[in-house]
């Protein structure tokens, strides 16, 4: 018998890295791949080889340095983080949800009513509220398909579609009606509270004198905090110094607090002397926190939890799930509600943070909901790779204009890279046989992205 | 000795797998050779070469002693090769004789007067089958629907359909796995009548007793490599075992009488359909007592899958009852039935036994994810799982570089065994296994058999679905038979024959005796 000690072999960890390196290196030559193929088109369609650089050179400008540039891509970012990781929970649990457009419709509706419906909350109260019944608008969104999924098998990518539609007319017709701002000659909704809205980062610093605000940010730091230091004794080598759990959670407890108190006491006086964004049409907001918070709680959800080991069962091997025991329509109704609530909150921050008017106007048209498609197969529905692919499409969708206003290289061809990172992603034979790699030997797919009509 | 057909050399490479190396093989003319060897040992890959699916990195063939190259299957079948795969090519709702002819048809390639042609083919078709059919002793009706058939039936109409290509050389993949021993007779019967037609054959299979039976010389690949070549005259069972594995195998298991305790599952007429409500289960009753092995015998597709499928919650029950230790858990879900110990080594392990994309260790909890001491709340202890799946990978020699591997890349005999060391790991009271070797190689099987036999020591009711005789008559101590969605028989497995289970699976009741 070969009882070998399998845990922390030294080869176990070599592979570890090497396996991350792997997982990467296929996206980064398909983005490559895409970047020179888009050189050759711009190359052919101007007719001259030195548009390429102009061309180039203004879209990293545009998406990194112009004025607000960084900014600019981030605030595109945010969005498609949330957004994407709709999709990948979606994939995980073998679900193609193609109706995160239509659910981030119903987010940013949700947040316009709920932002406009209170004028006396504090942010504290307003802001949770408006954020978590949009998600709720976008969980039931989703939880329709997969209600009809789960019951008749009827195919979700069909019903997200056609919600999308409804999700669509209904937007419009509640803008232009029901929710409509009649003092303004646009056809609009209602301007949000204040105090619901995403602070937009120049007006931190104000906001922070104000003690309820204060609180507010000191106990989600208070909470960030708690989740880190739970991490850092329970999963890190920081858990060896500690003897038993009762010193576990005093260290995790006393930590929360430190943090929670100095941001109440401090931050508000930090922030008037140092902070980086002082500019008042900037527009990055603090959805630059959630965002990534957001990648995090997925990656925990799916990766670490009974939920998440359920959802990415049931994705994989419907069969077997049965087999062990797990409610696959539970699940799939969940996944859609899940991936739905997420799709929301993306939605819910167009308004809150981004949209000039902190309102939802007719004809709002996001595109977020299709492009986290590509996004989250980009990264292969890995929630935290989603964060560098969202950057990545964020900023080439920032860094078009100045790409266009410079070459004259219609602002489309960011729309045909993208569709070519995707090409080369979701085809990696060809990216194997263009850079001459070999393939691997146990090359077993990895993630079944969607599984196909029926189920 | 004359050849019909030599390898010489026959090398080919897989992405990290070398699956033939060096293979010397050859076929003489008017002889059965048996091809034996473990999964992964390279012989499919080998008949896939000849017949023309492969080509080889290296390495020659010659027909008739002249070298010559097989591009296709099509190719194959114009050089006169044969082959009846192991699961058929066959098109379900044509007829006997509309399968028989689709290679010839597109052949032609007359698609512009099909319909006419299609007609005068049918006529000369049937003619030819008939003629067929006779000569070899294979019985099939030309204008049945395929799809009416029983599986021995479909199985003529794979080697009328070779025949009818002129298959000079005719290679027959595991065809006794869907036979009963009669019918597998019957098949030994046609194969030698086609050794007096000047045809020559190569017959793959891992039951070693065939080899016995019906050939003229054996081969045996191990790891791609051609081990070496024997007659049945020369060799004996362990000898070959031996030459398939590498080492020594104990191929009759050992095991003490049973000693039967309580009635632990119970089920009263029990009745289920499959997916087209066709009745599978009919009118069911049978129990199983603590520290004994229920086994039972059947072809495939008598209603075995459904059987199982109903005692583990997976599949609905249209009546009767079923009781795991006086529970009633008729209608209860897949997790109620687990919870109350049962375990349930599926027929199928990469639809139902296993995640193929997650790691081993999560494999090994795909039962108890939720349960202490690997769930705190609804977090996973990733240690917990992790130790697990340490402990159950030496105790149950599961081969794997480490607990983190993808099951999916495992060999078949280590993919069962995550499945047996999950199933076995609990408390279970109830152990329902459904083929739990097949396509495995002799040492997996071993081992698992073994562990079946001390689940039982330990108290363990077990019930042992197989459609390999042997199998169930090494491992059971009291036997029945299903056929046709009834048990017909239970005997106890001390006076049960081969011959009178074998009577017993192709629906024939007498002569048996209780």
């Amino acid at each position: 018998m070969s009882n070998v000690a399998l845990k922390n072999s030294p080869n176990d960890a070599r592979s570890a890295f090497a396996k991350t390196l792997d997982a990467l290196s296929n996206p980064l030559l398909a983005i490559l791949l895409a970047f020179v193929l888009g050189a050759v088109i711009i190359a052919i369609t101007s007719g001259n080889i030195s548009t390429v650089p102009v061309a180039y050179i203004g879209l990293i400008e545009g998406a990194f340095f112009k004025t607000r540039g960084l900014s600019e891509s981030l605030v595109a970012t945010i969005p498609y983080v949330l957004a994407s990781l709709a999709v990948a929970l979606g994939f995980k649990a073998g679900l193609f949800n193609i109706g995160v457009e239509g659910q981030f419709y119903i987010g940013s509706l949700t947040a316009a009513a709920v932002g406009a419906a209170f004028h006396d909350l504090p942010a504290l109260i307003h802001l949770p509220l408006v954020l978590i019944a949009a998600a709720l608008g976008g969980a039931v969104w989703g939880a329709i398909p997969g209600i009809l999924k789960a019951k008749t098998g009827a195919h979700e990518v069909i019903n997200t579609i056609m919600m999308n539609y409804i999700a669509y007319r209904l937007t419009e017709f509640l803008v232009s009606n029901v929710l409509r701002d009649k003092a303004s000659s646009a056809v609009q909704t209602i301007r949000i509270s204040p105090n619901a809205e995403l602070w937009n980062m120049a007006t931190v610093p104000a906001r922070l004198t104000d003690p309820l605000n204060a609180i507010f940010i000191a106990l989600l730091l208070a909470i960030t905090t708690f989740f880190f230091a739970r991490w850092l004794v329970l999963r890190t080598r920081v858990a060896a110094r500690f003897q038993t759990a009762a010193q576990k959670r005093a260290f995790t407890t006393a930590l929360t607090f430190m943090v929670a108190l100095a941001a109440f006491f401090f931050l508000p006086l930090l922030t008037q002397t140092v902070w980086p964004w002082t500019d008042p049409y900037d527009r990055l907001h603090i959805g630059l926190f959630l965002a990534p918070a957001a990648a995090v709680s997925v990656a925990w959800l799916l990766n670490k939890t009974t939920i998440g080991f359920e959802l990415r069962t049931v994705g994989a091997n419907p069969s077997a799930a049965q087999y062990a025991g797990i409610n696959i329509g539970k699940n799939i109704v969940l996944a859609m509600a899940l991936s739905g609530a997420l799709a929301g909150l993306a939605g819910a921050i167009e308004v809150l943070g981004v949209s000039i008017c902190r309102c939802l106007p007719l004809f709002f048209s996001a595109g977020y909901g299709f492009d986290s498609i590509a996004i989250a197969l980009l990264a292969r529905a890995d929630a935290i790779g989603i964060l560098p692919s969202s950057f990545l499409f964020g900023a080439l969708r920032n860094g078009a204009d100045l790409m266009e206003l410079r070459s004259g290289v219609s602002k489309h061809v960011i729309s045909l890279i993208q569709a070519l990172v995707l090409l080369f992603v979701a085809a990696p034979a060809i990216v194997r046989y263009l850079t001459r790699q070999k393939t691997k030997a146990d090359a077993v797919a990895d993630v079944p992205l969607t599984r196909g009509w029926g189920r | 000795m004359t050849f019909a057909l030599q390898a010489h050399g026959i090398t080919k490479k897989f992405p990290g797998v070398l699956a033939n190396d060096q293979v010397n093989f050859d076929l003489a003319r008017g002889e059965i050779h048996g091809l034996l060897g473990e999964n992964g040992a390279g012989k499919t890959t080998l008949m896939n070469i000849l017949y023309g699916l492969y080509q080889p990195d290296a390495g020659e063939i010659l027909l008739d002693s002249h070298a010559t190259q097989i591009t296709s299957p099509h190719d194959a079948i114009q050089q006169g090769i044969g082959m009846v795969h192991q699961h058929f090519m066959l098109v379900p709702p044509l007829t006997v004789i509309e399968n028989i002819i689709l290679g010839q048809e597109s052949l032609r390639g007359a698609t512009k007067f099909l319909g006419r042609l299609a007609v005068l083919d049918r006529a000369r078709a049937a003619a030819r089958i008939r003629e067929l059919s006779h000569q070899y002793g294979l019985e099939v009706d030309p204008d049945a629907r395929v799809q009416d058939l029983p599986v021995g039936a479909q199985q003529r109409v794979e080697i009328v359909k070779a025949l009818y290509r002129d298959a000079k050389i005719l290679i027959l993949d595991e065809p006794t796995a869907v036979l009963t021993p009669q019918e597998a007779d019957d098949l030994f019967k046609i194969m030698r009548g086609m050794i007096e037609q000047g045809r020559s054959l190569i017959f793959i299979t891992h039951k070693l007793r065939e080899m016995f039976a019906v050939t003229d010389r054996v081969s045996v690949m191990r790891g791609g490599k051609m081990v070496g070549t024997t007659t049945p005259q020369h060799a004996t069972s362990e000898m070959l075992a031996e030459m398939m594995v590498g080492r020594k195998v104990i191929l009759q298991i050992e095991k003490s009488p049973a000693h039967p305790n309580a009635t632990v599952l119970q089920v009263e007429n029990l009745q289920v359909e499959d997916e087209r409500h066709a009745q599978m289960v009919d009118d069911v009753s049978f129990f199983v007592r603590a520290g004994e092995i229920l086994g039972i015998a059947g072809v495939q597709g008598n209603g075995q899958r459904e059987l199982v499928e109903a005692l583990t919650g997976l599949r609905p029950v249209g009546a009767g009852k079923i009781f795991v230790l006086a529970h009633d858990v008729t209608h209860k879900k897949p997790r109620q039935v687990i919870e109350y110990g049962v375990a349930h080594v599926p027929e199928d392990r990469h639809k139902h036994g296993l995640v193929l994309t997650f790691p081993v260790a999560d494999n090994l909890v795909l039962c108890t994810y939720y349960q202490s001491p690997f769930a705190r709340g609804i977090e996973i202890d990733a240690a917990q799982v992790a130790r697990e799946a340490s402990k159950l990978v030496g105790e149950f020699d599961i081969r794997t570089p480490s607990t983190r591997t993808n099951v999916g890349s495992l060999s078949g005999g280590n993919q069962q065994k995550v499945i047996v060391a999950r199933e076995l790991d609990r408390p279970v009271k109830l152990l329902i296994v459904n083929q739990p070797t097949r396509g495995l190689d002799v040492g997996s099987i071993e081992f698992i058999h073994r562990r079946i036999v001390e689940a039982r020591d330990r108290g363990t009711a077990v019930l042992l679905v197989s459609a390999e005789l042997d199998e169930i008559l090494s491992l059971a101590d009291r036997i029945a038979v299903m056929y046709k969605g009834r048990l017909l028989e239970t005997l106890d497995a001390k006076i049960a024959t081969r011959e009178q289970l074998g009577l017993l699976m192709a629906g024939v009741k007498e002569g048996a005796h209780v």
